[in-house]
């Protein structure tokens, strides 16, 4: 049996060691939960110090994400800036060079990848855009071109009418009319070839070989100011154009021309001056106006100079078509205008420059210039000249007169040299032709001719002239002239060509009239002054020519050949 | 002589009368004679009145066959030679009237004279 006392002291024991137990494992506890604070504590800093950096990353991430915020508005508005400020100016900046393109908003972006980017994409609309306006603008043209072409023939045609008519009735109130509807479908003609030029097309009309200063005054006579227009003539007469450059010409002198009367006071000359130069012929328009601005100038020599294309949208409203054609016309033909000296007399000085190339010669006695045009004051600076040597070219304006020597209704004996300014018609021999009385037989003649009827003059009249001429030889070949004039005209007129200074230079026919002088009566018969085969030509085609003339007027215009 | 020209004339009529055809004295008739006088031809003259000038030269001409030479409506001429005749430069006479037929008989008397002489 177990006492009591030992159970306690067992329980005591077992007690104790419990506690003993219970004590270690509390230290224990203990211990470690100090160092669990420990830890925690440690771990709570870290925490903190990870969430202030968290705090301080957030608020940067705030920051970076506002900055790019901010970029990308300026970026927004710079693409908004390049489409609503640059392109538009850049465009307008493409047709008016004055117009300030402005760059981009912030100076930073310049060279920057999207700086250029930009840049790119304004140049690219401006090629886009330059496209499609030559697209735009060639349609245009190839429209114009069609409808102006044929505006043209109806005006051509209206042209023949007109010119029909006026040869056709000559009453003089119906004349008036006819002239000023010519002159008005000239204007129209104009306004409807320059447009064609413009638009690229070719002049419309085909011209034969002409005198220069007959497309000259042909120009003159497409405009309304007309009048004003004073044309100084002083190339050689005969100065002709080849037959491709007529019409050019003519248009380019008209619009100069133009120019010229619409830029200068209305009671002021427009001065035209033909003159010979080295490398061709150079047509001189001069006005009184007020001239133009240095930029205006240089525009409009850029614009003659025919090297930049035309584009009908740059020549304004109303299109100023003027310059813009004569550009076209010299690129085409080989022509060259210059517009950028000023004039001496303050106005503008325009130059049309004919290169040898285009310039050739037509015989003034074959085929005059018309009536209208300016004689050339050359021929009558060089009669002795021209009378011989020239002698052809010295005729400019006359088909049918010979010298005008003889004898007129009245009888009276004309000298050859009161009346030899220009065109002192030489050939033929017929260069020392003096003054003369009028032969009792020529003036009997004469009148007969005159009987036959008014249409038969020319012919016989040019027949009896020859003979006059003949009889005259033999009169001055005569020791005793009949008459003292006549001797002394024959004197004056035969020696001025016998000059010794020009003796080598002349043709053979200069040194039989001086051996007709010199010898006298033998020498006569040899030197006959034309062979009758020559005469007969000669007077054939004398009848062939009044033949065709009389026809001419007889059946109003049409040509008899 | 003059060669014909077959195109386009350049230089329209109306140019050479600065576009007036009415005529400061109304006689000339299509027909008339135009004559130059021995008058010196004054400087400055307007160019197609010295062209009218050269073409009458040593004779006369009427005014439809000077048109034709100078290559003009007669209504130019007609100003023209008036302009002229203003200046004492031109006379001018009314139109011949058309010659008579010869007389038959006198051709035939002619003519058997002529006969005569030949045997």
């Amino acid at each position: 049996m177990i006492e009591i006392p030992d159970l306690v002291l067992g329980c005591l024991a077992a007690g104790t060691l419990a506690a003993f137990a219970l004590g270690g494992a509390l230290l224990r506890l203990r211990r470690r939960g100090a160092r669990q604070a420990g830890e925690i504590a440690s771990l709570t800093a870290a925490l903190d110090t990870e969430r202030r950096e968290l705090d301080l990353g957030r608020a940067e991430l705030a920051d970076a994400r506002t900055e790019r915020a901010r970029t990308a508005a300026a970026v927004a508005a710079e693409v908004v800036h390049l489409a609503r400020q640059r392109v538009p100016a850049a465009a307008t900046a493409s047709a008016h060079p004055h117009v300030k393109v402005p760059g981009p908003l912030g100076a930073a972006i310049d060279g920057t990848p999207l700086g250029d980017a930009l840049d790119e994409a304004q140049a690219a609309v401006l090629t886009a855009m330059a496209q499609e306006r030559k697209r735009v603008d060639a349609a245009a043209r190839a429209g114009m071109r069609g409808a102006t072409r044929d505006i043209q023939a109806g005006l051509y045609r209206l042209q023949d009418v007109l010119r029909g008519l006026q040869r056709q009735y000559d009453d003089p109130e119906l004349a008036e009319v006819l002239f000023a509807l010519d002159h008005e479908n000239e204007q129209s003609l104009r306004r409807a070839q320059v447009t064609a030029v413009v638009c690229g097309a070719w002049v419309g009309l085909a011209r034969e070989e002409s005198h220069l200063v007959e497309a000259v005054t042909g120009g003159q006579a497409r405009l309304v100011g007309y009048h004003r227009v004073k044309v100084h003539h002083h190339l050689e007469a005969g100065t002709a154009l080849v037959s491709h450059a007529v019409e050019p010409v003519a248009i380019i002198v008209a619009e100069l021309l133009d120019n010229a009367l619409r830029h200068s006071a209305p009671d002021t000359d427009v001065v035209v001056n033909l003159e010979r130069v080295p490398h061709g012929v150079a047509v001189t328009v001069d006005d009184y106006g007020v001239g133009m601005a240095a930029d205006e100038r240089a525009r409009a020599q850029r614009m003659v100079g025919g090297t930049e294309p035309i584009l009908l949208s740059e020549l304004g409203d109303p299109p100023r078509m003027g310059l813009a054609a004569i550009g076209q016309l010299t690129r085409r033909f080989d022509l060259s205008v210059d517009l950028s000296s000023p004039s001496p007399y303050g106005g503008v000085r325009a130059v049309l420059l004919i290169r040898n190339h285009l310039l050739s010669h037509i015989d003034p006695a074959e085929q005059p210039p018309a009536a209208a045009t300016p004689r050339p004051t050359r021929a009558a600076v060089q009669i002795p000249e021209q009378r011989t040597a020239h002698a052809r070219g010295a005729a400019p304006a006359e088909p049918a007169a010979g010298a005008r020597t003889l004898t007129h209704e009245t009888g009276a004996p004309v000298g050859a040299a009161a009346h030899a300014p220009a065109g002192h018609d030489a050939h033929d021999g017929r260069e020392d032709a003096p003054g003369a009385p009028a032969p009792s037989a020529g003036h009997d003649a004469d009148r007969a001719g005159d009987d036959l009827g008014p249409a038969a003059d020319a012919g016989p009249r040019q027949d009896i002239d020859d003979r006059d001429l003949r009889d005259d030889r033999d009169l001055r070949d005569a020791p005793a002239p009949r008459d003292a004039r006549a001797a002394v005209d024959a004197e004056s007129v035969s020696s001025a060509p016998g000059d010794a200074s020009e003796g080598d230079a002349l043709p053979q026919r200069r040194r039989r009239n001086r051996s007709t002088d010199a010898g006298g009566a033998p020498s006569a018969p040899a030197a006959p002054a034309r062979t009758p085969e020559e005469a007969a030509a000669a007077l054939g085609a004398l009848q062939a020519g009044t033949a065709a003339a009389r026809s001419e007027a007889d059946t109003e215009g049409s040509d008899p050949r | 002589m003059t060669a014909r020209r077959t195109g386009r004339p350049l230089v329209p009529a109306y140019l050479s009368t600065g576009g007036v055809a009415t005529p400061r004295r109304g006689s000339l008739e299509r027909l008339s004679v135009l004559a130059a006088t021995d008058q010196p031809v004054p400087q400055g003259l307007p160019a197609a009145q010295h062209a009218l000038l050269d073409v009458l030269g040593d004779g006369s001409l009427t005014v439809v066959e000077s048109a034709a030479l100078l290559r003009l409506p007669v209504s130019a001429i007609r100003v023209l030679a008036a302009e002229l005749t203003d200046r004492g430069l031109v006379t001018s006479r009314p139109p011949v009237p058309a010659a008579e037929p010869p007389d038959p008989d006198l051709l035939k008397r002619v003519a058997d004279g002529l006969r005569a002489l030949k045997h």
